[in-house]
């Protein structure tokens, strides 16, 4: 699960710099409005931290078995 | 706004510091309370005949901003202990790498899985629902069918407690995956009528909590999602011509957090020995109400 916690983080921090670089529009509400894309920014970023969070809990885990 | 004053070719709030200390009051109360803040504050301007809000008005958007900074500060004030054990158990379990049995780390990584479905949510679908449905006559049905839920939601609970295989837990017993369901429970507040307490209140039931672990369950899971929500429209208060809402959002932010930990203070005493049904009625005779009224004609 290590490499998908990565993953997850590496997706959600491009996906917030997509949304605050207005790239992408997808569920903004009229697809162009920047305050809605800082707002999915805020969102994606918070979601790569905490997968940061997972990866750091199963490295903890990995050690220990060793 | 049509003919409302103008400050600098920016459309006026034109909110009375009457309605401010009601809206501010109905902030305080509703957001706690199992029957919709939001519902609320859409039925009562237009059972009132307040045609002067203009909702999409800048100033009265920084209004509003103020009175959910209110209740989120005042939640916060309420739980201050209880969230100080919190974050301090989070930040050890995130350092030392690995989750331990202490109830307030454990509770911490509860409310934090429960709120990731609600940021998800929230973020995608508020707007469109808002759009959808932010006019009496939906956020009258949505209230009765909050008050619906609550009755089944109790139904449920008694049916629970009948079995002798289920036994009330506390809230720390929950699973993660309990958790995120009380989430997306929560998630359904994003209708105007639905009750973002009932909602996780009924879902928390069902995962056996009682009524006293389930409020506070549910109250220190919407706490984040209050302030974050608030933060993020922050931005809001730095629009032109908001310095003339200053004082009635400034008053009326003291007002809701005032009120709004007035009610938590009693909601945690109520449900100590008291269930849901209470407030199932009157949401129910409310909405119904309401509805017949919007579709008379009586709603502005």
């Amino acid at each position: 699960m290590k490499p998908l916690a990565l993953l997850l983080a590496l997706v959600f921090f491009v996906l917030g710099i997509l949304y605050g670089l207005g790239t992408i529009n997808a569920f903004t509400k009229s697809g162009t409005t920047h305050e809605h894309h800082i707002t999915h920014l805020v969102l994606c970023w918070v979601l790569a931290l905490l997968a940061l969070v997972w990866y750091r809990f199963q490295s903890s885990t990995d050690g220990v078995r060793r | 706004m049509g003919g409302s004053p103008r400050y600098w070719g920016v459309p006026q709030c034109s909110v009375t510091d009457l309605q401010a200390l009601i809206l501010a009051l109905l902030q305080g109360v509703s957001e706690l309370f199992p029957i919709s803040s939001l519902g609320h504050t859409i039925l009562v301007p237009a059972l009132l005949h307040w045609t002067n809000i203009d909702r999409s008005n800048p100033t009265f958007l920084a209004f509003v901003v103020v009175l959910h900074l209110g209740t989120a500060l005042a939640l916060i004030v309420y739980y201050r202990a209880r969230w100080w054990a919190i974050v301090r158990a989070l930040i050890a379990s995130i350092v030392r790498g690995r989750l331990s049995s202490d109830r307030d780390e454990r509770i911490g990584w509860l409310l934090v899985v429960g709120t990731i479905p609600v940021g998800i949510l929230g973020v995608i679908f508020e707007e469109p629902v808002r759009e959808l449905f932010g006019s009496p006559a939906p956020a009258a049905a949505f209230l009765a069918i909050n008050g619906l839920v609550m009755f089944a939601g109790e139904a449920l609970r008694r049916r629970q407690l009948a079995d002798p295989s289920r036994a009330d837990r506390p809230m720390e017993h929950l699973s993660f995956a309990q958790s995120a369901l009380v989430g997306v429970a929560q998630s359904f507040a994003l209708l105007p009528g639905i009750s973002r307490s009932g909602a996780s209140m009924v879902a928390g039931l069902l995962c056996d909590l009682d009524h006293e672990d389930a409020a506070e369950f549910s109250f220190l899971l919407a706490t984040p999602v209050i302030f974050a929500a608030a933060l993020l429209e922050t931005r809001h208060l730095v629009a032109p011509g908001t310095h003339v809402v200053l004082f009635q959002a400034i008053a009326g932010g003291i007002v809701a957090a005032i009120a709004a930990y007035l009610s938590v203070a009693f909601l945690m005493r109520y449900f100590r020995s008291n269930d849901l049904r209470p407030f199932g009625w009157y949401c129910l005779i409310v909405g119904v109400c309401c509805f017949i009224l919007s579709k008379r004609g009586f709603l502005s």
